[in-house]
């Protein structure tokens, strides 16, 4: 029955996340992309300032940028380490490379398995970490929404779960079980990378560039909104 | 993506409760206190229709992560803790109307379990909260995800500007600016303004011995001038300061100022888009009429980032290239073309960065050059270019007098901390606007400085020849 349900959850489950994931990503990604297109051919400059765009992209991705945050530099250092081990670990662990060899034919460099249990470990701490300084911090701790608390468990299970598959002598449980576990978990998450502020992963490259194309606006638009509102004529 | 998902509503409110709510913030005989909600949804979607807006709030609806790095560089939140002052906690109000009414999700919750989201009050919020924030855009430097959140304030304040809520103050001066005689925010009729060049001129002869001129109506000159109106009652030294670098950089003769229109002012960068084109249309009309080659713009944060980004947006090919003046003298004394004496200026002095014209690190180091080549005793305050705290009375708020307490016990706070600690005699502040907030500021707490405009300054040291 376990190893049935393995069999399912690694085999149709990982397809059909990952469909989901990577249809939804394109289509959130495509959207924006043309929404883009469109807004830059109605500007009536048709201008983007590239090199502040870029640099502004470039430099969130650098971890000495959020050392210099004001005041939130613990919280947004912790937040780097959490984004550089749930990129690095699902892409470039060896358990997870092998499944590409074996479905696609195509593998690449895998981390070794110490670093990779540091990452894990990192990762997990990060998240718990993360939870913590959003409920101890009062603005943040009352602007949140369900997603915001529940997002980050989601990401920590994968990686709790992963890490008591590979050390079968920190679970509580048969290794079979966690590995269930953990793709179901895993699973889960990649589902909801779409549907949640974890499209960011796709849009964030475009913020920026949106940003600045809001500031663009089409000459004449705001008499166009007032003939739409039934105000042409009107007076200020 | 489906437009609005609307609802039959009933007025929640009388004219007379919103504006209990938002004294300043209403024309009684503007707003329709019938269903609120109704009207700001179909301002928004029209908006939303026509503008470049939808495809920047789509994508902030979709990521917003709510992680308080905004609130840690916004100086009103660091002062009330409030969390309504949060920048994401506010642009969210926003936003969260384009999740419930614009997308897909908010519109199947709306439609299929009857949730009706925006209600009256929740306008009525949103008018009031909008207009706490001061647009400066700070929190922008520290958002990693990108979130403009004076873009949001900005169009928050548009929408509701479309229902009839926005600050009378600003709304009757563009009234005046725009469709009165006077044609300027501060309805001075034009033989006034000619008055007080008259005074400029003779104060400067009986200064400094030279006959300078401040040229109207002249055609064909290379720039076209538009201060802020108020400077020729409030600010005669800086406007002193830029006809002397004129004239002693020998390009008298290359500038002018239009009678038709010549304010600088453009309130629509803070509640209207229809507002912010009309000007900047207007300004183009007047450079047109006179074939002048560049629009100048005077000491004013507002009116130089309206004309610099806005004016190739709207104006399109024929927009005609804008100088901010601190650009122009920076050249100039680049150049060698002017000189200033650094013993006249012994005092200290410190620079604030007006948000328009420093946060995106436009013009940062020019005045500071000049300055620090003139001045002994500068001083840098901290933070400072591109993360200057906002005089407190930014994105229009220090236009409405009504609400004097918030901007110097609120909004500028911070700043006032931010001024004492520099110990300076003098800031130097290239704004009309930060000039008029950071008078109030020191006075209401009691500090021992004078603001002042950069050109102020250059006029007290600069060598006549």
């Amino acid at each position: 029955m376990l190893e049935a349900m393995i069999e399912l959850a690694r085999g149709p489950l990982l397809r059909l996340s990952l469909l989901v994931m990577l249809a939804g990503l394109l289509r959130a990604f495509a959207l924006q992309a043309w929404e883009i297109g469109w807004a830059w051919r109605r500007a009536g400059d048709h201008f983007v300032p590239w090199k502040l765009v870029i640099a502004r992209n470039l430099s969130w991705l650098l971890p000495w940028r959020y050392l210099k945050s004001e005041e939130r530099f613990v919280y947004n250092f912790v937040s780097f380490l959490f984004h550089v081990a749930i990129v690095l670990v699902p892409l470039f662990l060896a358990g997870h490379v092998a499944i590409w060899e074996k479905e696609l034919g195509i593998g690449w460099w895998t981390l070794p398995p110490l670093l990779a249990d540091a990452l894990t470990v990192t990762g997990i701490l990060a998240l718990v970490g993360l939870l913590a300084g959003r409920y101890a911090n009062g603005g943040s701790r009352r602007m949140s929404r369900a997603g915001d608390w529940l997002l980050p468990v989601l990401c920590l299970l994968p990686f709790v779960t992963g890490f008591m598959t590979s050390h079968p002598a920190w679970s509580p449980w048969n290794a079979r079980v966690s590995y269930l576990l953990h793709l179901l978990t895993a699973e889960l998450l990649l589902v909801v990378v779409p549907f949640s502020k974890l499209v960011h992963v796709v849009l964030f490259w475009s913020s920026q560039v949106s940003s600045e194309l809001g500031w663009r606006f089409p000459p004449g638009f705001g008499h166009r909104v007032r003939q739409t509102l039934g105000k042409e004529g009107q007076g200020v | 993506m489906a437009e609005a998902a609307h609802r039959p509503c009933r007025g929640t409110f009388t004219v007379d409760e919103i504006q209990e709510r938002l004294s300043y913030i209403i024309e009684k005989d503007r707003v329709d206190p019938h269903d609120l909600a109704g009207q700001f949804l179909e301002a928004f979607a029209a908006i939303l229709k026509h503008s470049n807006y939808r495809q920047v709030i789509d994508n902030y609806a979709r990521i917003t992560a709510r992680c308080m790095n905004c609130a840690c560089a916004c100086q009103i939140y660091k002062h009330t803790r409030a969390p309504e002052d949060i920048p994401c906690f506010r642009s969210n109000l926003l936003l969260e109307v384009y999740r419930r009414h614009f997308m897909l999700r908010g519109i199947v919750e709306t439609r299929i379990l009857g949730m009706h989201f925006l209600t009256d009050e929740k306008v009525v919020e949103m008018a009031e909260t909008f207009w706490h924030c001061t647009a400066c855009r700070r929190c922008t430097l520290e958002c990693p995800l990108g979130i403009d959140h004076g873009l949001v304030t900005h169009l928050a304040r548009y929408i509701l500007s479309e229902i009839g809520l926005a600050p009378r103050a600003l709304v009757i001066s563009v009234r005046e600016q725009l469709e009165g005689k006077t044609r300027n925010t501060s309805a001075i009729p034009f033989p006034a303004i000619r008055d007080s060049i008259e005074f400029l001129v003779e104060e400067i002869r009986d200064d400094k011995g030279i006959e300078v001129a401040f040229p109207i109506d002249q055609e064909d000159r290379d720039y076209i001038f538009f201060p802020a109106v108020s400077d020729y009652l409030m600010e005669a030294e800086t406007l002193m300061g830029i006809a002397t670098v004129f004239h002693v950089c020998g390009d008298g003769d290359r500038w002018t100022i239009g009678t038709n229109y010549f304010d600088g002012i453009n309130y629509g960068l803070f509640y209207n888009d229809w507002i912010l084109e009309r000007c900047l249309l207007e300004e183009m009309k007047e450079a047109r009429r006179l074939r002048a080659k560049n629009v100048l713009i005077g000491e004013c944060g507002h009116a130089s980032r309206s004309a610099k980004v806005f004016m190739p947006t709207f104006g399109g090919a024929e927009a005609p290239p804008v100088v901010h003046i601190l650009e122009y003298t920076y050249r100039r004394w680049k150049e060698g073309r002017f000189r200033l004496r650094d013993d006249v200026v012994t005092e200290k002095v410190t620079y604030h960065d007006p948000c328009n014209i420093g946060r995106t690190g436009w013009i940062v180091n020019e005045p500071r050059e000049i300055l620090r080549s003139f001045c002994p005793n500068y001083v840098e305050m901290q933070p400072h270019g591109p993360h200057n705290l906002c005089c407190g009375g930014g994105g229009g708020t220090v236009s409405i007098d009504e609400i004097r307490p918030y901007r110097t016990g609120v909004t500028g706070t911070k700043k006032a901390e931010q001024l004492a600690a520099t110990g300076a005699k003098y800031v130097v502040a290239p704004c009309a606007n930060c000039k008029k907030q950071l008078r109030e500021v020191i006075e209401d707490h009691g500090l021992e400085m004078e603001v002042v405009g950069l050109h102020d300054l250059v006029y007290r040291a600069i060598v006549i020849e």
